[in-house]
């Protein structure tokens, strides 16, 4: 119910008198339609209604006097008056509709878990790119701790076992091979091509060491690419005029491979003198260390020893190694017949960063060529 | 069923609760003839008569002691502060004799009392109709704070304060009173106290807020799933005594929490939570916690309320910062 009280008429006015209803009680009136006329002391005036709605009573007959601000009409009103009224700010309003359909008191049940781990654990974790859920807990209830992260890096480091009893720790060049072939696996992208050098029509006593020396300096200079030193870091390479060859030279201390300088310079016979004074300072120890530096392609004659094909290793920062197998006997398809000939295996490596599959081709193919001319 | 706003549902609330239970009282300033300054209490004078709804005068200290006296000796007042900044004159009563009725009288004699009034900022109004210092009262022992999020909230969780034996301190967040309208059964059914509600069920976030916060808590959930974050919002409803184990649980799952309240930053209950929570679910943790809040300063005037408020932007730009962690 509403009550709607009589309001000043006039300028401090403290009643006035009922002259005539214009409505009755059970009446419906719209806002601002008359509904009585009023007498006070200066004149006559119609009080229009402020609501709309149902007029339930009438407070007073005509002639009564009521005092101002005493209930005059009572309106129906709905149980939540829309009443938008406050005294103090500005209520927001919309035409939102609160929706508590997935409301759950209490959590939500739980469909994962996460793995537990001691802050450190994470940022070290973090750091060291580690998944978390490869690493095997040994805290307490499940907790990965930073000890734990370290012993699966160490782990994923040493997938070997530990050795156990007497060791020898590798020294001299043993070592120096060590570090150099893990250092070359880390970072060289190798690709190896092999190939047969067909030899049977080169003369008897023919110095394969020599031409095949020859055949690099010659396909060093159709390929340079082959013939240079790469900076994975940088990205940068410096491709050689010169060819300094690094020969591997095997020893019982372990591998050498001393440089042949400018080999570009030196005829067959000088080939031959500079190959077995290095064969020779090798075995007595007495090469020198400058010497063992500046090779701008590796040739390998493994083949000397026993196999055929190899996948040679890179030796950082050059990008190339020829490997040079057993030559032997075997029967091949010349102009539509068998025949007995003699082949040399041959294997290049290169390093994919800084050759292209055609340029090592390419270079083979010369090597090849040059050796059977 | 009947669709209301939260300040029609707290009026349905006192009038169910009045109509079933006769020592309900309920009084304030301006609460009877007025309807409240919110009009909370409209119609309750017409349909109970001046001796259960009583127009007090305007003194706080004088609202809160009679509360004591009628609670200790039978009755159940449910009374009225018509904002939370005017609230402060009662505190003497509230905390020296409602919230220690029980444990100064070996239980003899309880106080269970309603203290209800809005609260929070968003309504253009000066600052002291506009803080939200809900911690005073959380810090207090011997007193429950709840504060609803939504109509179906404000009227099950007061139906429920009023029945609680022991006094409650009801916040009722003023800038959602009239917001949306929800579908509301008066049907006389409480919501249970002390416990958290889901408000939206998510794997990547917890988002731990109450009150008028909830509005841009969800709002920030909804666009960050746009982003493919999922976002968990949980209305903490009861700030004392804290549901934890329901945060606890939702953490554990997705090892990130961000509290969002209006009340200042420092000692807020968002404090108090990240702390459980560093303290309970810390190795489930996969970044720091964060507390998005109002600021260390007086709430200021309407014009700059907007950036006072924990705005959907700041909610999300945390919510990002959080998911930077693998």
């Amino acid at each position: 119910m509403k009550i709607f009280h009589l309001p000043d008429l006039g300028e401090g006015l403290a009643e006035a008198e009922i002259r005539e209803w214009y409505v009755k009680e059970g009446d419906v009136v719209k806002v601002d339609q008359p509904l009585v006329s009023m007498e006070t002391a200066k004149a006559v005036v119609d009080v229009p209604s402020p609501y709309a709605g149902k007029i339930v009573q009438l407070h007073g007959k005509a002639n009564e006097i009521i005092k101002t601000g005493a209930p005059l009409i009572s309106y129906e009103s709905d149980e939540v008056v829309a009443d938008k009224g406050s005294v103090v700010g500005k209520l927001e309003t919309s035409e939102k509709k609160w929706n508590d359909g997935d409301v759950i008191v209490g959590g939500a049940k739980k469909t994962s878990t996460t793995i537990k781990a001691m802050p450190a654990a994470r940022v070290l974790a973090q750091q060291l790119n580690v998944n978390l859920s490869d690493v095997k807990p040994t805290g307490r209830d499940g907790l990965i701790t930073a000890d734990d992260v370290k012993q699966h890096m160490n782990q994923a480091a040493t997938s070997t076992t530990a050795l156990t009893g007497a060791t020898e720790g590798l020294r001299g060049v043993r070592r120096v091979m060590a570090q150099t072939m893990a250092q070359s696996h880390r970072e060289v992208v190798p690709v190896t091509i092999i190939e047969d050098a067909d030899l049977t029509d080169l003369p008897p006593k023919t110095d394969i060491t020599a031409r095949l020396l020859q055949a690099i300096v010659i396909a060093a200079k159709e390929e340079p690419a082959l013939n240079a030193w790469f900076d994975g870091k940088s990205l940068e390479r410096k491709v050689f005029n010169e060819v300094h060859i690094g020969l591997a030279v095997d020893s019982a201390e372990g591998l050498f491979v001393p440089v042949i300088k400018n080999a570009e310079t030196l005829a067959d016979a000088e080939l031959r003198k500079k190959v077995d004074e290095y064969k020779k300072s090798v075995m007595d120890r007495s090469v020198a260390a400058k010497d063992l530096q500046g090779a701008t392609i590796t040739l390998s004659n493994f083949g000397m020893i026993t196999g055929k094909y190899a996948t040679p290793i890179i030796v950082p920062p050059a990008v190339a190694i020829l490997g040079c197998g057993r030559s032997r006997d075997t029967v091949i398809a010349r102009n539509g017949q068998m025949v007995i000939g003699r082949v040399m295996p041959l294997s290049l490596t290169f390093d994919h960063r800084a050759v292209t599959g055609g340029e090592a081709t390419r270079f083979l193919g010369a090597v090849i060529r040059e050796l059977q001319k | 069923m009947a669709e209301m706003t939260l300040v029609e549902a707290v009026n349905q609330a006192l009038a169910y609760e009045m109509g079933a239970n006769a020592d309900v009282i309920v009084m304030g300033e301006d609460v009877a003839r007025n309807g409240g300054v919110f009009r909370a209490t409209l119609g309750l004078l017409d349909k109970f008569g001046p001796e259960r709804i009583l127009d007090t005068p305007l003194a706080e200290s004088m609202i809160a002691g009679l509360a004591v006296g009628m609670a200790t000796q039978g009755l159940k007042p449910v009374a009225e502060f018509q904002f939370m900044g005017f609230i402060y004159p009662a505190m003497d009563e509230i905390i020296n004799h409602v919230a220690r009725m029980r444990n100064r009288t070996r239980g003899r004699l309880t106080c269970p009392v309603v203290f209800r009034t809005p609260f929070g900022a968003g309504i253009h109004a000066p600052e002291h109709h506009s803080e939200s210092t809900e911690a005073y009262f959380a810090h207090t022992p011997g007193l429950r704070v709840v504060i609803p999020s939504s109509p179906a909230r404000a009227y099950g969780l007061l139906l429920a304060s009023i029945r609680d034996p022991d006094p409650v301190v009801f916040l009722e967040p003023s800038r959602l009173y009239r917001y949306a309208k929800q579908e509301v059964n008066n049907d006389g059914k409480a919501l249970p106290l002390d416990v958290c509600f889901t408000l939206r069920s998510g794997e990547d976030v917890t988002l731990v807020t109450w009150g008028a916060m909830v509005k841009e808590s969800l709002a920030a959930a909804e666009t960050l799933l746009a982003s493919g974050v999922s976002v968990e919002v949980i209305d903490v409803a009861t700030i004392k005594p804290l549901d934890i184990n329901t945060i606890l649980a939702s953490v554990e799952k997705t090892g990130r929490c961000v509290v969002v309240h209006e009340a200042p930053l420092t000692c807020g209950v968002g404090a108090e939570i990240i702390a459980q929570v560093a303290e309970k679910a810390l190795f489930s943790l996969k970044a720091p916690p964060e507390r998005v809040t109002g600021f260390d300063t007086i709430v200021p005037y309407a014009k700059m309320e907007k950036y006072y408020i924990p705005s959907e932007k700041r909610i999300i730009e945390a919510v990002n910062r959080l998911m930077e962690y693998a």
